[in-house]
């Protein structure tokens, strides 16, 4: 059974033990930014430090996506939409 | 009372060592890593759902199955915690670290701490790179590691050193071959420097196979090759590049770039190996040596560490030896690949968090410090804290940015909610 997290909204499917940035980036969601947020947030540097793949995540603190695992249900948007109605 | 802990931070092949080392002696160790294996960027394993394994050389596979080994091995003697990161060393000298998959910040009373968490990857800047698309080579290495799967669509790779054709080669292997690999150096014009790194067997014999590899996938390796900007085109990249005096655009989906590493200092405490609670950096971390050589540094730092406690008296020579070689290897490298820095186009993006520019840079004083430079040119100040503005800036004024004192916490995006329920072991 596919797996899902949602990204501004719309579902993104991801494998076990895949991290956020790989499953974004599978799914051709390159440019992490919102639409007047330039420049765009993007995966960078792969290791945690450029803080370029940095997104919000509803009810918790904001992640970078190269890091961190994907979750089921886990909702995610761009930042800097903290709290705001990315979910 | 349980005796206190050495922390390491980081568990790449540098903090892997130096736990594997401290454990086998004895003692107590709290292994942190931020992400949810160990193995650093350099053994970054497949995530447990992927089985297409990509192509690696034998000597790291190995290197990193003794290195497991070890750790196992003593295993009763290493807390490890996984999806941790350290955010820094507060005012009363607290090592914070936050355990993410339980949403826990944590300290700990402490022995001493050994700092390995690795390097970052330098990058030259030019108009563009700072866009979606745009990646670090070992990034881009790090995700084909994890995944198997290549990047889609067209890659280009450019910029300086032996990863672009490493991963150059891992990508023809794992079926998207990049168009082509721009190294900025003219190698051939160092003949000295290129017959001494011809001496070191291993990172040439694989060289060797990343040359074989791109040969028969028809990967064009240009010298003396660089990209001079980059601008969205449709949902991919359009790509100036220069080759000697010939400029050309390539359209691609993504651009893969590297010049090099530099140790990552960023908000790291300094070293203060004769401290109350001694604090060592080790590996990449500490000076940027590469794999093989993080594996003895965290050794080095452990056996200096277990000299200062008393509970040894012997540096290893052997280890001084072979860092001394790879220190060798480096400097030949450089020489090899030395080109000169170029000057950005004014509107080049220089600090890519605050959006500020090669010309707001040039506004300010020559002789700016770089109080100066973070407050009045407002580089540095955002979320990376400079990681790679920092290198560029001081590439650009030929002298180092020196670093804020003291370093400034909370390196990494954590919860006020996480942070408000600190957790300290009662024996404080």
């Amino acid at each position: 059974m596919t797996s899902y997290f949602s990204w501004n909204g719309n579902p993104v499917a991801f494998q076990p033990g895949e991290t956020i940035a790989a499953a974004l980036l599978r799914a051709g969601i390159i440019d992490l930014g919102q639409p007047l947020n330039t420049p765009g947030g993007r995966v960078f540097c792969g290791i945690g430090a450029c803080q370029g793949c940095v997104v919000a995540v509803a009810d918790a603190a904001p992640v970078e996506a190269c890091l961190t695992p994907a979750r089921d249900g886990l909702r995610l948007g761009s930042l800097p939409a903290v709290g705001a109605d990315h979910v | 009372m349980c005796e206190a802990p050495i922390l390491v931070v980081g568990g790449g092949p540098a903090g892997a060592s130096a736990a594997a080392s401290l454990a086998e002696a004895g003692l107590p160790v709290l292994l942190i890593e931020q992400r949810d294996q160990l193995g650093g960027a350099i053994h970054r394993l497949p995530a447990p759902g992927n089985a297409s394994h990509i192509w690696r050389p034998a000597r790291h596979r190995r290197n990193w199955a003794r290195l497991t080994a070890r750790l196992q091995a003593a295993a009763g003697r290493i807390e490890t915690h996984t999806q941790t990161v350290f955010l820094g060393v507060d005012g009363q000298d607290r090592f914070l670290l936050d355990d993410r998959s339980k949403g826990l910040v944590f300290t700990r009373r402490l022995r001493a701490a050994i700092i390995a968490v690795g390097a970052v990857e330098t990058i030259r800047p030019f108009s563009g790179w700072e866009l979606p698309g745009v990646m670090t080579a070992g990034g881009a290495q790090v995700l084909l590691k994890e995944t198997g799967r290549p990047l889609e669509g067209p890659i280009l790779i450019a910029g300086s050193g032996p990863l672009l054709p490493a991963i150059a080669a891992q990508l023809a292997k794992a079926g998207n071959p990049p168009v082509a690999v721009l190294e900025r150096g003219r190698p051939w014009n160092a003949p000295g420097a290129l017959a001494r790194l011809a001496l070191s067997w291993a990172p040439m014999s694989e060289a060797a196979t990343y040359a074989a590899t791109l040969a028969r996938s028809r990967v064009p390796y240009r010298c003396g090759a660089t990209v001079t900007q980059a601008e969205p085109d449709g949902d991919g990249l359009k790509v100036g590049i220069r080759i000697g005096e010939v400029q050309e655009f390539l359209h691609v989906r993504h651009l893969l770039i590297h010049d090099g590493i530099e140790p990552n200092r960023t908000g790291i405490p300094f070293p203060e190996p004769d401290a109350d609670v001694p604090v060592l950096l080790a590996g990449d971390g500490r000076e940027a040596l590469g794999a093989d050589a993080a594996i003895l540094d965290g050794h080095r730092a452990a056996m200096q560490l277990l000299t200062r406690l008393g509970r040894a008296n012997r540096a290893a020579a052997s280890d001084e030896r072979g860092l001394q070689r790879a220190r060798d290897f480096q400097a030949n490298l450089a020489r090899a690949l030395h080109s000169e820095p170029v000057v950005p186009a004014p509107e080049t993006v220089i600090c890519r968090c605050e959006g500020r520019i090669y010309a707001d840079l040039a506004t300010l004083a020559e002789d700016a410090s770089a109080r100066e430079i973070r407050l009045m040119g407002r580089f540095g100040l955002g979320a990376c804290q400079g990681r790679f503005c920092g290198p560029m800036i001081a590439a650009l004024r030929g002298q180092p940015l020196p670093v804020t004192t003291p370093p400034r916490w909370p390196l990494r995006p954590v919860s006020v909610a996480a942070l408000a329920r600190l957790t300290t072991d009662e024996t404080e």
